[in-house]
């Protein structure tokens, strides 16, 4: 087992690595750099000489590989560098930023978490009953439909019926915690109610299989009482699907909200990502990339070990 | 060239108010929202307003736009109390304000001018100045006493003094441009009204009262706020839930629509045709755009009066104009303007030209792919009315939007055959908005090498009387537009901006980089 | 390696009966028994129909800009109201179906189908093979999303063909890595080993034993993904990637004016978001039911 593990751990590196060519090479063949972007903007046209100046300074004109060998071995040394656009260390540009990423994803996973489990208990408990319709409907509806456009019918129905706007600028929770909350609810609404939908699903199918494993009938046989049943075998091995679901979906949130971020005007993690690209900041768009993809394989990682430890019967090769 | 009488103006502080019933009151700060940061801190590399507006009351300049008038088009001294031109028009002479202070408490001379305008029209290599070619037309720039700052220039330009009222070109300290020239990129030291409290990136930028700026008793305000952002329905849901007083770049007529509703006369509204417009640019060198007829027949297609009334409603455009913006000094006339081709009152004549210009040009009937930015307002808006005007007479046309890294390449590689240009100006001021068309400009995307206008350009340009100037200004217009149509102009932007009503002393101009110093502004109780 | 959607734990199961006849009865008995997948079911076929008949059923052509009936709330005339332009919404939205199956399916279908020959060729061929095409999907999988997306369209224009690919790319490796490990159990079993022994080819192998026994999980990915690109298509449009105006399109619709004017002329937003949440809906219905139907273990309800 714990050659598996050590196994595991190690491929982490690769990916990342992998990674890490995929999003330089990938940004460097995307046509337009900073430097053309900076000084083109509404009303002048910079001259030639200006734009190779400036190429320069950014290090844009050395080679491909010396560009990629000091990034990675700046990344060895944990040094991200600076914004190619602002000029501040990427540490700091992340840092208020991915605070509030993190907070919305953990409060959409809460939000999804806490609907998800009971609902997708009880839709497998009384599976093919008009209550499992409801919930199945319910969920579905949860993953058709688009977040950002729930987003928006969230905003409008607030200021039509309530006549009141959520804040519109971020402060962190230990600030003000009622504003960030008030600020923070509905995007997690939005979002969370999406995520329950995938893990209600889930956790009604992976109930409905281990309501029917043989160990369950053997323990109805033996007679144990209805509930028992329930929650210690069954909903412990109807965990690991479900919490497979909840950390993929945990990674995606810190980073894929592009479009939530824009209706509800946070300043997150997705947003800087569509605006790194947008203005072809490679030394950022790089880190950024490299962050969520961390947070992914970490998590998969994590979710490996928690598979292991949780379903003993799973062989792996 | 024979001349003018030299002129002696007489400095106004650029302070008493037009309409001014009330009387300003001390006191408060000012909220508003900026749709973008700045990506530095130095004016005179950078060209976006999401610089200027939390920065501009850091800074003074030696001229500026006087803040009052709407047309933003009067030159009213800022650092400068008074000035001479010579009768030869080649020299202008400044007299700067006494008692000036950087928010460091060192006092502003000339030589502080002097270094920042070194920096701008003369920079050192590998400096970058966005602005020099804006000042060719200056030999040296002087600094014979602590009071005095001389320009010489190679040749007279009437439109110098205001080409001078830039506002980027703040003047910076001389001592600290000596030892290091980059450090303003990322330092904020200036004379302005405001001093520099804090920049927290992703949120907000506080500037607070200069208890020691020149013009006493200004600035009005105890200070300001400027909240970072980037998308549009934030910020009109901020001011529409009073968090916010204003946005100084300009709202949609939806948006207005629904502060009005919601706000009543909390909420007023000014607006002002916008010194920026969205051109149709068509590659020369591309069959069959090198053939006159085509390009005439895509403006003869284009419905301007119709569209004016009704996307007006929807997007930030409204005004029909040619090479200026209406209501400026140079702007030509409605019934003028109704001469040019794709300006007559009767579509359908217009159309049918068309049609049968591009029948002669073997034309009819013609694909092609125009190309467009994709960005809401207003190109989108315009691109969908584009395509469906040019239906009308039987072209068939695809759109391909490019994102704006994309789109600029595209169009300096000349890799179009028509596409969405565009041009905004900071003053309305033919010098300024016209040298794009000219055959040497890099902005000339379309590649129309045509002496004729290049001629007519610089005889505007020299021209000593306004008449006289009026008059070739017509002739390029109609070259540029009706006998060429090397470009062809959609219709002016409209800037619209809905503010509290609490906000006082502050006049809206063509330009969104205007009119940002906030020494003017107050706020009612 | 951990895995997405519709699980797939090693089974404990006895040797199975044969591949083919198990789906065929599946598919059978599931109009019968899962109404609701029928349901979901029908809408789709429903929306096949209006797309392929768009020009007969449209009441209006979607492009044509009509100033005079601007911002019209739904009457008689325009059942759905009209746009900023005076578009009619109904004939946008049928004719915006077309856009939404013509990326939902040629998203989902290539990427599922690429994603299946990778994972059962990882699975089968096993060893360097797998380890290397497993690293690359790690890679893709591990990539955001919305990144590779702005990044294709970027590198190769902005258009429908493009679009496509953006949103296909993602997810070849998530349907590679299910239908792998569905691969990996099949591989396992006595008559694969007994083919191989008797010395067939490995094409004739894959064909006949290992891809009939992944058109269970490969039909689910399918629907899956089909849902899922709807969406993709709506979020990316509504950034501004993909298709572009005057086209009609549902996600399209909701950008720019449809926000802005949300207030004032709701029908904008609020019918293009329901076709959307209504054409996902569907094929996640009948995904469902698809898959509670071909899933072995529940078959024996």
């Amino acid at each position: 087992m714990w050659r598996y593990f050590l196994k595991r751990f190690l491929l982490m590196f690769p990916t990342l690595i992998g990674v890490a060519a995929l999003i330089f090479f990938l940004m460097r063949v995307v046509p337009g750099d900073i430097v053309e972007l900076r000084f083109a903007g509404e009303s002048s046209a910079a001259s030639k000489e200006n734009l190779a100046q400036e190429r320069s300074r950014f290090g844009l004109d050395r080679p491909l590989w010396k560009q990629f060998a000091e990034w990675m071995w700046g990344l060895a040394r944990l040094d991200f560098g600076k914004s190619m656009w602002t000029g501040a260390s990427i540490t700091d540009e992340i840092k208020l930023r991915f605070a509030l990423s993190l907070q919305l994803a953990v409060m959409a996973t809460i939000v999804a978490v806490l609907l998800a489990i009971p609902l997708g208990v009880i839709s497998a408990i009384k599976q093919d009953t008009w209550v499992d319709y409801v919930v199945r409907i319910f969920s579905i509806a949860g993953i058709a439909t688009p977040s950002f456009w729930l987003g928006i019918l969230l905003i409008l129905g607030l200021l039509i019926v309530f006549k009141w706007l959520p804040p519109m600028v971020y402060t962190p929770f230990w600030v003000n915690p009622w504003q960030n909350l008030a600020q923070l609810i509905w995007p997690a609404l939005a979002v969370g109610y999406r995520y329950s939908a995938v893990a209600t699903r889930m956790t009604r199918s992976a109930m409905l299989e281990v309501l029917r494993e043989d160990y369950i009938r053997t323990a109805r046989a033996k007679g144990l009482v209805e509930n028992l049943i329930l929650s210690r075998h069954a909903l412990k091995n109807a965990m690991l699907p479900v919490l497979t679901v909840i950390c993929l979906e945990f990674a995606f949130l810190m980073g894929g909200l592009v479009v939530t971020e824009q209706v509800f005007n946070l300043n997150g993690l997705g947003l800087l990502f569509v605006q790194s690209v947008a203005h072809r900041d490679y030394t950022l768009t790089q880190a950024l990339v490299l962050l969520v993809a961390a947070v992914f394989i970490v998590v998969n990682f994590l979710m490996d070990l928690m598979y292991a430890w949780l379903d003993p019967r799973i062989h792996y090769r | 060239m024979p001349f003018l009488v030299s002129l002696v103006a007489l400095a106004q502080v650029a302070g008493a108010p037009a309409a001014a019933q009330e009387k300003p009151r001390s006191g408060g700060e000012l909220v508003f929202v900026v749709p973008s940061e700045p990506p530095s801190y130095d004016a005179h590399r950078e060209e976006t307003f999401g610089l200027i507006h939390p920065m501009a009351p850091h800074y003074s300049t030696l001229m500026r736009v006087d803040p009052f008038d709407k047309t933003g088009t009067k030159p009213v001294g800022d650092l400068a109390e008074s000035w001479t031109i010579a009768k030869d028009g080649l020299v202008y002479t400044f007299k700067l304000r006494q008692g000036v202070k950087f928010h460091d408490g060192s006092p502003l001379t000339s030589r502080d001018v002097k270094a920042s305008y070194d920096k701008i029209i003369f920079p050192p290599a590998g400096e970058v100045s966005l602005r020099k070619s804006a000042y060719k037309v200056v030999e040296v720039v002087e600094a014979p006493d602590p009071q005095t700052v001389r320009f010489r220039l190679k040749w007279p330009e009437s439109s110098f003094l205001l080409n001078l009222a830039s506002p980027w070109n703040w003047i910076y300290k001389a001592d600290i441009l000596a030892k290091d020239m980059r450090w303003y990129e990322k330092n904020v030291m200036g004379t302005g009204p405001f001093t520099f409290v804090e920049h927290v990136k992703g949120s907000h930028w506080v500037g607070k009262k200069n208890p020691n700026y020149w013009d006493k008793g200004k600035p009005y305000l105890d200070g300001y706020r400027a909240l970072f952002m980037s998308s549009s329905s934030a910020q009109v849901a901020a001011v529409r839930g009073e968090r916010a007083h204003i946005q100084f770049r300009g709202f949609t007529p939806a948006d207005r629509d629904s502060l009005v509703q919601a706000l009543g006369n909390k909420i007023t509204v000014q607006d002002s045709p916008w010194d920026c417009i969205l051109m149709i640019a068509m590659n020369h060198g591309k069959k069959p755009f090198d053939d006159k007829r085509v390009r005439r027949a895509l403006t003869l297609a284009l419905d301007r009066y119709e569209a004016s009334k009704n996307l007006s409603k929807i997007a930030i455009v409204k005004e029909v104009s040619g090479i200026q913006v209406p209501g400026t000094p140079f702007a030509t006339p409605p019934e003028e303007l109704a001469k040019l081709a794709g300006y007559g009152k009767d579509i359908n004549a217009s159309r049918a030209e068309a049609r049968k210009l591009l029948k002669e040009a073997g034309a009819e009937g013609l694909s092609f792919t125009f190309k467009n930015r994709g960005i809401p307002q207003p190109y989108e808006p315009l691109g969908i009315w584009l395509i469906d005007q040019w239906r009308q007479v039987g072209l068939n046309v695809k759109q391909e939007i490019l994102e704006a890294s994309a789109y600029h390449p595209m169009l300096k590689r000349g890799d179009f055959e028509v596409a969405m240009d565009f041009q905004c100006g900071f003053i309305v001021e033919p010098d300024l908005d016209l040298p794009r068309f000219l055959s040497d400009s890099d902005a000339n995307y379309g590649k129309s090498g045509d002496k004729v206008l290049d001629d007519l350009y610089v005889k505007q340009s020299q021209a000593t009387e306004a008449e006289e100037r009026k008059r070739h200004l017509r002739a390029f217009e109609k070259r540029l537009l009706d006998e060429e149509v090397h470009s062809i102009m959609t219709l002016q932007w409209h800037r619209i901006i809905p503010h509290s009503s609490k906000v006082k002393g502050w006049t809206i101009t063509p330009s969104h980089y205007l009119n940002n110093q906030l020494d003017t502004v107050w706020l009612t109780e | 390696m951990a895995i997405n959607v519709p699980v797939e734990i090693a089974t404990t199961e006895a040797v199975p009966r044969e591949p083919r006849a198990r789906w065929l009865s599946a598919v059978v008995g599931f109009t019968r028994r899962r109404t609701l997948g029928a349901v979901g079911a029908g809408v789709v076929v429903l929306m096949l129909l209006v797309a392929a008949l768009a020009p007969v059923i449209a009441p209006y052509d979607p492009v044509t800009v009509d100033f005079g009936a601007m911002l019209a709330a739904p009457n008689a005339k325009h059942w759905l109201g009209t746009d900023a332009f005076g578009r009619d919404v109904l004939s946008r939205l049928i004719y915006g179906s077309r856009t939404a199956l013509l990326v939902g399916f040629g998203s989902a279908l290539l990427g599922a189908t690429v994603g299946a020959i990778l994972g059962v060729g990882s699975a089968y061929f096993g060893g360097r093979i797998d380890l290397y095409l497993q690293r690359l999907m790690d890679v893709f999988l591990a990539f955001p999303l919305i990144i590779l997306a702005l990044a294709i369209v970027a590198i190769l224009g902005n258009n429908l063909q493009n679009l496509i690919m953006a949103i296909t790319i993602p997810m070849i490796p998530r349907c590679a890595l299910v239908i792998r490990s569905s691969a990996l159990a099949i591989r396992e079993m006595p008559y694969v080993d007994a083919a191989r022994a008797a010395g067939f080819k490995h094409g004739r192998i894959i064909l006949r034993h290992m891809l009939p026994n992944v058109m269970a999980p490969y039909l689910i990915m399918l629907t899956a993904f089909l849902g899922q690109a709807i969406l993709l298509e709506a979020s990316l449009s509504f950034l501004g990637l993909g298709v572009q105006e005057p086209t009609a399109a549902w996600g399209l619709m909701l950008r720019g004016a449809a926000v802005e004017f949300a207030e004032t002329a709701p029908w904008m937003a609020v019918f293009p978001g329901l076709a959307i949440s209504l054409a996902v809906f569907a094929f996640n219905l009948f995904g469902d039911s698809l898959r509670d139907a071909l899933d072995p273990k529940l078959r024996t309800l």
